[in-house]
């Protein structure tokens, strides 16, 4: 477990490192951010000048050597377009970004789960068909155009729900609803094929004899053992909220990190670039490292040093 | 296991939909505006894009200021006058207070114009204010700026120029002054939410107009249609930056309007006479006369906007009356082709960018394929936009559509980064261009400035580096109850808004 450990760690800094690496020269490959903020009619020298004040006229070697330095100590630079350090803005921001896929994981496992339940157990039924065709509905719309749809009828014509912004609990929820649409779909079709799956095996049939009710067995015992794939596809799911809530966080003005990231690539503002993608390795390369660990934990016949039991 | 489920059961889908549901009711004392973006920074020597613009404008006075016809109005300075014609003397006002209840003095000015003037400080706006070389305390309440030469739109320039409080400043530094923002404006900075809004609270004790509202909130809203949703909703009273669509849909809105000013901005086609396709005269006529500026403006723009024959706007100082370009004749531009042959078949690159609108791209192409050319449309995003149009004019793309705006209302910040030799956004190597613009550049007689800026307008007709298209529209979706007139210069002062009655 212990060699299992360290091995694992060091692949994950090895893995940081290449990250880190690739993401400093790929934005300085992608354009420059004072050609965006020099004012039109700007000269040559007014840029160079920009350029010099924001240290980017300097060998691109020294300019790594230096990003390397600050993240050692934990520091991502300033924001060279808002000139406030950036772990200040990412940790402003990051509340957000995850309050959101929270609940949207709630609205897709709320409103997908029991569809896809009913959908198995009660197949044969009219609304059985309603519910397929709501999920597929669901699926295929475009997050910024029923998010539009959403705001229309919820907060101008309604007006129940605020139209935009965080400013109350009840911002999130037209969010959460048209992020968890998406995902629901995948929960109800993969709840779907779970329940109709357990209620073909012989311990269902069994139950039945004994003269338990559909209800009863289904509550009792399939859900339980079909739950399984449902978990292991939230997990998934929860990489798909993050990466959808880029254009959900747009339509809503949500200020997560999605906008921020967005914003941050349209200004060329490498540092806030880095430090968002950073991010988002080390929650993955660190999801992945738990993962293992877990595998081991579930299932004892899984052994992490490689060595047969 | 199974209680788990009961919850849903129960309808969880209901629960999702309840809890507080309350109208957005948006009381009066407080005004809340709907900016595109968060601004990127409240230091007003930092950032100057329109959306910081719009809110640290209200925090800090400028030295100059515009009034709503556009005249440069005292603000902070109560008068000017000329020593000679690189020196001029600013009279300071005494009795302004920063929000903590400092005066704002004569050195305050001076420190701000040697703020953004320092190549160290990396200001974006350098380049509008480096042709200051000292600015110099010379009395109680007066403030000597002297320049490197002649400069006539420095108070054009002057009129971008926040004062910040000096002592403050050095006292706890750039980084802390940017997060929490202290001026002399009519407003004060309240709470900046990362992301979601900056709120500003009424200076109760300001020298000037007071503001009408007791709050102004500045919300970022990204998504254009969600701007509106906002304002339908009566979430906000004022939102920037819509469509000609969006602007007919809140015509027919009840409670709410669209609201338009045309700009300083200038939409135009600049052709690069540097290529070869480009370097016979004919051609280049040819794409004017192929240009119909009209159905481009009432087509696309829904008329908000106005066709210009100069590249400049009536707002800007060296608009002249009466000047005409050449006029669209599809037949002359096509007899034109003819003429030059095969040549004219060469294909041709048209650069753009995503910020531009693309209907209007694609409108110009259509009309130039039209009468017979062969251009082709080039899609980079800004920076490479912008570094390919800067780059040697051998290089640079053969035509590029841009829409420009020196924000300071005067032909020099158009015309000269345009049109002479030595600015990188030229592909001109023209001495007849150049000696207007220079002329027009030292001399603070504006008749002999106005003299030079014709002959360069004719020359533009002449020889056509470009072809003016319109004058840009800006348009705002406004709650009925507010009063407010939007301005060429996109500004946003809360002091000259009010509920009407």
């Amino acid at each position: 477990m212990t060699s299992f450990l360290v091995r694992r760690t060091g692949q994950a800094a090895l893995a940081l490192f290449g990250v880190c690496t690739l993401i400093f020269f790929l934005t300085r490959l992608t354009g420059d951010p004072v050609l965006l903020m020099a004012p039109e009619g700007a000269t040559r020298a007014d840029i160079e000048a920009l350029r010099t004040a924001l240290g980017f006229d300097r060998p691109l070697i020294v300019q790594y050597w230096e990003y390397l330095n600050g993240l050692m100590r934990f520091d991502f630079g300033q924001s060279i377009v808002q000139r406030v350090p950036v772990m200040d803005i990412i940790v402003s921001r990051l509340p957000y970004t995850l309050g959101l896929a929270a609940a949207a994981l709630v609205v897709a496992l709320g409103l997908g789960v029991p569809m896809g339940v009913y959908m198995a157990v009660h197949r044969a039924r009219p609304l059985a068909r309603v519910l397929m065709g709501v999920v597929l509905a669901g699926q295929s719309l475009p997050t910024f155009w029923s998010g539009i749809l959403l705001i229309s009828l919820f907060a101008v014509t309604l007006g129940w729900l605020p139209s935009s912004g965080a400013r109350e609990v009840t911002s999130v929820i037209m969010p959460a609803i048209a992020l968890g649409l998406l995902s629901m779909a995948t929960f109800a079709r993969v709840a779907r094929s779970a329940v109709l799956d357990e209620l073909s095996k012989p311990y269902v049939r069994a139950a039945r004899a004994k003269g338990l009710s559909t209800g009863r067995v289904v509550r009792r015992h399939v859900l339980r053992n079909g739950s399984i794939p449902v978990i292991s596809v939230s997990a998934l799911e929860i990489a798909n909220l993050l990466a959808g809530a880029v254009i959900v966080e747009t339509v809503f003005a949500w200020p997560g990190l999605g906008l921020l990231t967005v914003q941050a690539i349209q200004a060329r503002d490498f540092p806030i670039v880095e430090a968002v993608v950073l991010l988002s390795a080390v929650v993955s390369i660190g999801l992945n490292l738990i993962a293992d660990i877990l595998y081991s934990v579930v299932d004892p016949r899984i052994t992490l040093d490689g060595a047969a039991r | 296991m199974s209680h788990f489920w009961k919850p849903v059961r129960k309808g969880a889908v209901a629960t999702v939909f309840l809890g507080a549901m309350s109208a957005q009711a948006v009381a009066l004392e407080t005004v809340v505006i709907d900016l595109v973006n968060e601004p990127s920074s409240l230091d007003p020597h930092v950032q100057w894009n329109p959306d910081s613009y719009a809110v640290y404008r209200n925090i800090f006075d400028n030295l100059l200021t515009r009034d709503d016809d556009g005249e440069i109005i005292p603000q902070v300075a109560t008068a000017w006058e000329y020593l000679s014609d690189t020196e001029i003397a600013f009279t300071i006002r005494t009795d302004i207070t920063f929000h903590d209840g400092t005066p704002l003095t004569a050195e305050d000015v001076a420190f701000s114009v040697e703020r953004i003037t320092d190549p160290d400080f990396g200001s974006p706006q350098l380049g509008q204010f480096n042709q200051i070389t000292a600015a110099e305390v010379t009395g109680d309440d007066t403030v000597v700026l002297t320049t490197a030469r002649p400069y006539p739109a420095l108070l054009a320039q002057l009129v971008k120029l926040s004062i910040v409080p000096a002592e403050h400043v050095q006292e706890v530094g750039d980084d802390a002054f940017n997060a929490a923002p202290l001026g002399s404006g009519p407003y004060v900075f309240d709470a900046w939410q990362r992301g979601v809004q900056v709120t500003l609270t009424r200076n109760d004790d300001y020298w000037g107009d007071a503001g009408p509202f007791e709050r102004a909130e500045f919300r970022a809203v990204p998504d254009a249609a969600t701007r509106v949703a906002n304002l339908q909703s009566g979430a906000s009273n004022l939102i920037v930056t819509i469509d000609p669509d969006m602007a007919m849909q809140l015509d027919m809105a009840a409670g709410v309007s669209p609201r338009s000013a045309l700009t300083e901005r200038v939409g135009f086609l600049r052709l690069n006479g540097a290529r070869e396709e480009l370097e016979d005269l004919r051609m280049r006529q040819a794409i004017a006369h192929a240009i119909d500026k009209e159905l481009i403006v009432e087509g696309l723009l829904a008329g908000f906007d106005r066709p210009v024959d100069q590249m400049l706007s009536p707002a800007h100082f060296g608009w002249i009356d009466g000047i005409e370009g050449l006029p669209y004749d599809p037949d002359t531009a096509r007899a034109l082709i003819e003429e030059i042959g095969e040549d004219a078949q060469r294909p041709m690159v048209f650069a753009t960018a995503p910020v531009f609108d693309q209907r209007i791209v694609q409108a110009l192409q259509q009309m130039l394929s039209e009468v017979g050319l062969n251009v082709s449309i080039e899609l980079s995003d800004m920076s490479s936009y912008l570094s390919r149009v800067q780059s040697d004019p051998e290089d640079a793309p053969h035509m590029n559509f841009g829409r420009w705006s020196c924000a300071c209302q005067d032909a020099d910040g158009v015309l000269h980064p345009l049109l002479h030799s030595s600015s990188s956004w030229s592909t001109l190597n023209d001495p007849e261009f150049d000696a207007p613009l220079e002329a027009a550049r030292e001399t603070l007689d504006e008749d002999e400035r106005l003299d030079a800026y014709r002959a360069v307008h004719e020359r533009v007709i002449a020889e056509v580096p470009l072809v003016p298209l319109y004058q840009a529209a800006i348009l705002y979706g406004v709650d009925d109850r507010l009063e407010w007139t939007p301005t060429p210069n996109e500004s946003m002062f809360l002091n000259r808004m009010g509920w009407s009655d």
